[in-house]
């Protein structure tokens, strides 16, 4: 019991980041119908600028964490402007390919700039976990969670309360009779594919301190964000939450009571399974046509 | 005043529009007839920017938009309310309402237009924070054509307000029409029900494959020999 309350602890603060992730691909597919193969290489982005900014250039851990999410945020904007933009035309094959292209590129620059030896990302927080009970969590693990939860709180304002979300909303659902109540689609989809990128990015700078920085930690982490948009529906933002603390969940039971070398074989199960009895992800969306 | 002249459209190597010309003058009702396929949407779209033409030009209070981005367009005070309804599903009834103002930054303006739509429309107010997918049909009419208007438009153009409708709310989008002409707005709108576009308005154009075949006011074009027969049903008109 206090073992399972622990594996509970532990799946939360994993789900919380996995859900940034999964917003982040689900919002960029669902609005620009792309599949976002750099989307791991992004969240690697993430925790190598917050690795250079404290570990290289001694900025503030936390400042560093603001300045890598600006970053992605930056780099996605890039991507979109020179790869996706002239492409919007193009079918989806040709985009897939360019993307998975762009992501080899990222990474082996990533391998050519920061070299194949992980690295590790110093922390203001102790290392000896705050103990509650029977359950144990350290400082920085609790701190991931709360940042994770706040970004996509702030996210989901953004997205209900403001005019631009409900633009954004609106382009989501039907693109050409957005634009004609007047929003520039195509501003929509670099605002879509900077914030999706940010969010990664944040991912990466949140769970970089956790575990090790290395230039190929994308590949593993892009799968799983693949794994949480199907598992939520494709397109899906709350699934895409739900579905980042399932498999959370999932990875931390399964890895604590079952086997912890299978630990990420679990999620991919869990995905299976999904699949198999609702194709359409845990979440269906309600709409009533006609 | 609304101006098209030799407009020509397509859809990849297709040729949707061959030549179109036609005006909606101030305060007019203009209604465009024709058969499925004949290029009334097509040509709403090349209006409110949708789609550029090949060729041609379209100019609004003699400045030529010929081109211009479906928000610039819009910004000129020409709003179009497309085939379908179209209404964000997702969105709220309010939200949706909020969309057809986007551009829009008067926000007492704004909240005034909102009381009138729903004074105007009870069933909008009633479900205003309601997905707009879960509205019947005929309500997501109504605030398709609501949302459109949101923006303060001077020219408004509806593709098919009817389509899919009972025979009674038929009556009342045809009203509604009327009532946005009454207030001084310009109206272009596209109708299968052809009986009903001639009688409502001052001057039709029909379109056959792409090109103007006929033009003139309402009564005209009732009286035409080949409109009776193609879309109103021939023996009908006889007297
Ligand atoms: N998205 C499209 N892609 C290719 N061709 C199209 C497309 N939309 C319309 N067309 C073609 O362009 C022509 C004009 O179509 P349009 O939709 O303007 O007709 P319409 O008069 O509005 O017909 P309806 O009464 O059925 O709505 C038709 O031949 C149609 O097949
Ligand atoms: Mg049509």
């Amino acid at each position: 019991m206090d073992q399972a309350l622990q594996h509970l602890v532990n799946g939360t603060v994993l789900g919380g980041t996995y859900a940034l992730l999964g917003i982040g691909l689900t919002l960029i597919f669902g609005v620009m119908r792309v599949v976002n193969f750099t989307h791991g290489e992004l969240y690697t982005f993430g925790a190598y600028m917050a690795y250079g900014l404290v570990a290289l250039l001694h900025v503030d851990f936390f400042l560093s964490l603001v300045l890598a999410t600006m970053l992605g945020l930056a780099l996605g904007a890039l991507i979109e402007l020179v790869l996706l933009r002239p492409m919007r035309k193009a079918d989806i094959d040709s985009v897939m390919l360019v993307m998975i292209g762009a992501a080899l590129v990222l990474q082996n620059a990533g391998l050519w700039a920061w070299g194949g030896v992980a690295k590790l990302v110093p922390t203001p927080f102790a290392g000896t976990p705050l103990v509650f009970g029977p359950v144990s969590v350290l400082p920085l693990r609790l701190f991931v969670l709360g940042v994770a939860a706040t970004l996509l709180l702030v996210f989901w304002l953004l997205l209900e309360r403001t005019r631009a979300g409900i633009a954004m909303r609106a382009t989501f659902q039907d693109a050409e009779t957005a634009s004609l109540m007047g929003v520039r689609v195509g501003w929509v989809h670099t605002a879509t594919f900077a914030i999706g990128s940010g969010l990664a990015a944040a991912a990466g700078a949140l769970l970089g301190p956790v575990f090790m920085v290395s230039p190929a930690m994308g590949d593993l982490v892009g799968l799983k964000a693949f794994a949480i948009v199907i598992l939520g529906g494709l397109g899906n933002l709350p699934g895409a939450v739900i579905g980042g603390f399932a498999l959370g969940y999932v990875e931390e039971f399964g890895g604590g009571f079952v086997s912890s070398e299978y630990r990420d074989a679990f999620g991919f199960l869990l995905i299976i399974l999904v699949l198999a009895i609702r194709p359409q992800g845990l979440v269906a969306l309600k709409e009533r046509v006609g | 005043m609304l101006r098209l002249e030799g407009i020509e459209v397509g859809y990849g190597r297709v040729a949707a529009l061959r030549g179109v010309s036609l005006e909606v003058r101030q305060g007019e009702l203009v209604s465009l007839i024709g058969a499925n396929g004949a290029g009334k949407s097509t040509t709403l779209k090349t209006i409110s920017g949708l789609m550029k033409p090949s060729a041609g030009s379209i100019t609004w209070d003699g400045q030529p938009i010929t081109g211009l981005s479906p928000r610039e367009i819009l910004r000129r005070g020409i709003a179009h309310c497309p085939e379908g309804r179209r209404v964000f599903p997702h969105l709220t009834v309010r939200e949706n309402l909020a969309m057809g103002a986007l551009l829009r930054h008067d926000k007492a303006g704004i909240a005034e237009d909102l009381e009138a739509m729903y004074a105007r429309f009870p069933r909008l107010r009633e479900r205003a924070a309601q997905a707009a997918g879960t509205l019947s049909g005929g309500e997501q009419q109504m605030l398709a054509i609501a949302r459109a208007l949101m923006s303060r438009p001077r020219l408004v153009m509806f593709d098919e307000p009817s389509l899919g409708l009972a025979p009674n709310l038929v009556e009342q989008v045809f009203e509604i029409v009327q009532e946005v002409r009454r207030q001084g707005l310009m109206v272009l709108m596209v109708e299968q029900n052809a009986l009903a576009a001639l009688s409502l308005c001052d001057r039709a154009y029909l379109l056959e494959t792409g090109r103007v075949v006929r033009s003139g006011t309402g009564a005209e074009l009732m009286a035409s020999s080949d409109v009776r027969e193609a879309y109103l049903g021939g023996r009908a008109f006889a007297a």
